[in-house]
């Protein structure tokens, strides 16, 4: 058994988790043949992942489309039962004491409301307290917390399906933080949101965050969401972790690199990335002006999105 | 339209019915434990009535019109209306609508697989198995080629008056109220839960004029040669029955349609 | 960690159930469209009752107002499945399009939670509907009215009431395991209307399964034979309690496997 201090809010030792799949064949022909076929293959969704989350950490969990993060959460949350492997979340093993884990975690995922359909904000909130049977001094501190990180006043009393999407995520956060969880997963929390919407999401995770000591396991394609919200990143991919450390590191990783920005004539920016160990930079600008007037020159660290680009790239290989 | 690409919508709606292989067995397992049902409560009946033949029908007759009736309904099954909300209520019906195909000749086409299924695996079976049961009481000859046909102005019918209900889901999210009511009637006045034989004379003159009867009745006359389809002259009025209903049916359902859609662009999905 | 009992998860139902209700109230139309198909399809019932009556005079030797007083006696019994195990009927969706998982992410027991969301209204005209028909049929056969038969009556009925929850938990549950089973909830729910006559008619081999594996025989005839013919009741009628709650129970645990079993990936 792995050793639990107390101080992580989730342990995985060697976690695998395989589905069984019926091999389908193509067209009409293969159809037809698939309604006897007993062709099954096993699909490893997650294979081998060790990793520790500390209590009070941001941590952005990512990797490609299909590289094994939704099933992840979904073993941490006791929905999924590991194939092998050690899983504990809050010191318990999720899928055993489903009941009793999510007393303790809170979930948004993506864009799928959790809230009643029909009834104003506030009535789910007050449903979700007798839920997780939160006390009512509790209860009326958390809705006081919110008072002071957002303007929950224009949505408290409107019914969610009448909600903007920006509107119905903020719900969807307030409500997963509301029972003041221990660890908070949350799948894609900006997705489809405009920019003002998404910053004062961001802030609100941060705040809810600091105040509460909430961890945090954040799932995203944003890069925006993980440079404002994470210091450490892991990245999943093809069922494997390929990466686990901070973000400062990730970036020094890959230090030689830079983003060569050039303002075209007519005012829009045409972006190379460039390492600087092979290629000098300057070489580049003189090569690209013979074929283009450049009014403006702009030499950026590598971002975080590209950081990541590379590392997907690199491990599709 | 492009002909080929009708061909391509309903061999995709083939494949994903096909897709669903343990459903398929189920579905028929399902079905032959209510043809049991069926089988029994009918014999019952005749046994106490003491006669053999009621109302020009047999318990022959009566089996195999009502066991006919069950497997048509179900190969002619559509979830359009429950489809139909569905997408409404989760704002899919936005980007339906955007399809380049009409969204209802699209979901017309790709139903078609399903039912070319349906009718492989149902109704064909199900056939076979009366004729074997019966010894060959199903009359066979031209009556199976003019079955076919009037199944497929069935199919249309049907489609349509799916049509007609279905943009009710627009004003409301009721969606099991919607499709009762549709298909108890439907299933009532069509004949399929008590043959049209049995019903008062006046309530049958008045359900023989309805498109009801075009669904499931006139295909099911036909086969067995009842109500006059036997000569040319009743087979000809069956069909011009069906026909009718067609034509003013689809009048009445582009137009249900066009009002429908009409409402969702003023809102805006 | 919380201990939530009996007395927690009636609390939740009634607040939700006053949510729901009052949420209910702002869908006028969709309520008057279910509460025309409810009476729809019991108006058709009973047409396709009458029309059989009208060319039959008896049916396995039950006379109309027997087999009427078993109709009614159906007809209430299934007032519970349809008033507060409706969202059944949604399971299929919600499992195929992924949204089921959010019930698993509440400290409370997923089926009761799923089942908590829906409470259906238009079963209640049904139960009048029902009810109507009973008494109808119950003074016309001259049943005596005393306080022990009324109290028979409502534990039977409850009973009855059972199966039906069973049928319909174990034909919704199908969909973890079998991609476009709602085909298995239609027919199910077929099945019912051959509850209101007399099980009698089945022989053989079905006349086990349609008693003991598709309990069709105990919606109505076993337990509407107390009251019916109390002189001779069989053992069956007796039991019919005891299985009723057993089978809810094996309905409940078949569900629950499904939502362990099923692997999620519907996102």
């Amino acid at each position: 058994m792995s050793e639990y201090s107390g101080n992580e809010a989730v342990i995985m030792k060697n976690v695998c988790k395989d589905f069984k799949v019926l091999n389908r064949h193509e067209g009409l022909k293969g159809s037809i043949k698939d309604l006897f076929s007993r062709d099954y293959k096993t699909v490893s969704a997650v294979r081998d992942v060790t990793l520790t989350v500390n209590r009070g950490e941001i941590i952005g969990y990512l990797g490609p489309n299909g590289a094994g993060k939704s099933t992840t959460i979904k073993m941490m949350t006791g929905v999924l039962e590991p194939t092998s492997g050690e899983l504990l979340v809050n010191g318990k093993v999720p899928y055993k004491n489903r009941t009793e884990n999510c007393e303790n975690i809170g979930v948004v995922f993506g864009q799928r409301s959790q809230l009643w359909w029909s009834l104003p904000l506030i009535e789910s909130f007050k449903l979700l307290r007798d839920l997780y049977m939160v006390p009512e001094k509790d209860y009326e501190g958390m809705i006081e917390l919110y008072r002071s990180l957002v303007d929950i006043e224009p949505i408290l009393h409107k019914p969610v399906r009448e909600m903007s999407l920006g509107q119905r995520t903020l719900s969807d956060i307030l409500a997963a933080f509301l029972h003041n969880p221990a660890i908070v997963f949350l799948d894609e929390p900006t997705i489809g949101l405009d920019v003002s919407m998404k910053a004062k999401i961001r802030e609100l995770i941060l705040g809810l965050n600091k105040e509460k000591n909430t961890t945090v396991i954040l799932t995203t394609h944003d890069m925006g969401d993980v440079d404002a919200l994470c210091r450490r990143i892991v990245i999943i991919d093809k069922g494997t972790k390929i990466y686990d450390n901070d973000i400062e590191h990730l970036k020094n990783y890959f230090g030689s690199y830079r983003t060569l920005k050039l303002k075209r004539s007519d005012d829009t920016w045409e972006e190379y990335l460039i390492d600087e160990k092979t290629t000098d930079v300057m070489d580049v600008i003189m090569e690209k002006q013979k074929s283009m007037k450049i009014k403006d020159v702009k030499i950026d660290e590598i971002s975080t999105e590209e950081v990541i680009k590379k590392i997907y790239e690199g491990s599709a290989k | 339209m492009n002909p080929k690409r009708l061909l391509a919508i309903t061999r995709a709606g083939i494949m994903e019915s096909l897709h669903f292989r343990l459903g398929i067995f189920v579905t028929l397992f399902a079905n032959l434990i209510y043809l049991v049902l069926v089988y029994y409560l009918w014999k019952a009946i005749y046994d106490s009535s003491g006669t053999a033949v009621v109302n020009g029908m047999t318990f022959t007759d009566t089996m195999i019109y009502l066991i006919l009736a069950t497997a048509l309904f179900n190969f002619l099954e559509m979830f359009v209306v429950w489809d139909m909300s569905r997408s409404i209520q989760s704002g899919k019906i936005v980007l339906d609508l955007l399809k380049p195909m009409r969204f209802r000749k699209y979901t017309f086409w790709s139903y078609t697989g399903n039912h070319i299924v349906q009718f492989v695996l149902t109704f064909i079976p199900t056939f076979v198995v009366v004729m074997i049961v019966t010894k060959g009481a199903i009359p066979v000859g031209l009556n199976l080629v003019w079955f076919l046909i009037a199944t497929v102005l069935a199919l249309m019918i049907n489609y349509n008056l799916e049509m007609i209900v279905s943009p009710i889901c627009f004003y409301t999210e009721s969606t099991w109220g919607i499709n009762i009511v549709k298909e108890t009637i439907v299933l009532l006045l069509s004949g399929a839960t008590i043959p049209l034989a049995f019903f008062p004379e006046k309530a049958r003159m008045v359900v023989q004029y309805l498109p009801f009867r075009a669904v499931y009745d006139i295909p099911l006359s036909i086969l067995l040669e009842k109500n006059g389809s036997d000569t040319w002259q009743g087979l000809v009025s069956l069909f011009a029955l069906q026909l009718a209903w067609l034509a003013v049916l689809t009048l009445a359902g582009n137009l249900f349609w066009n009002c429908a859609v009409k409402k969702v662009t003023v809102n805006g999905g | 960690m919380h201990k939530r009992g009996l007395a927690f998860y009636a609390r939740i139902y009634r607040k939700i159930l006053i949510q729901d209700l009052k949420s209910k109230m702002s869908y006028r139309a969709d309520f008057i469209i279910s509460t025309f198909g409810m009476i729809m399809t019991n108006l058709s019932g009973f047409i396709t009752f009458m029309i059989l009556f009208h060319n039959f005079p008896t049916i396995n030797g039950w006379d109309y107002y027997h087999m009427l007083f078993l109709y009614g006696f159906s007809l209430v019994a299934l007032t519970p499945v349809q008033c507060f195990f409706d969202n059944n009927w949604n399971l299929r969706f919600m499992v195929q399009s992924g949204d089921f998982i959010k019930y698993c992410f509440r400290p409370v027991n997923v089926f009761f939670y799923f089942i908590s969301e829906v409470f259906d209204v238009k079963g209640l005209g049904q139960l009048a509907f029902g009810i109507g028909t009973i008494v109808y049929a119950w003074i016309k056969i001259g049943i005596p009215v005393t306080v022990i038969i009324i109290a028979k009556l409502l534990v039977f009925l409850l009973t009855a009431s059972l199966f039906m929850i069973a049928l319909m938990n174990f034909a919704a549950a199908t969909c973890f395991w079998i991609k476009g089973s709602g085909y298995v909830m239609v027919i199910m729910f077929r099945f019912k209307d051959f509850a209101k006559y007399p099980s009698s008619i089945f022989e053989g081999i079905f006349k086990i399964i349609f008693t003991f594996i598709i309990p069709i025989a105990f919606i109505a005839y076993y337990p509407s034979l107390v009251i019916l013919e109390p002189s001779n009741v069989p053992l069956l009628s007796w039991i019919s309690p005891l299985y009723g709650i057993l089978f809810v129970y094996l309905s409940y645990r078949f569900w629950m496997l499904g939502v362990r079993k099923y692997d999620f990936t519907g996102s």
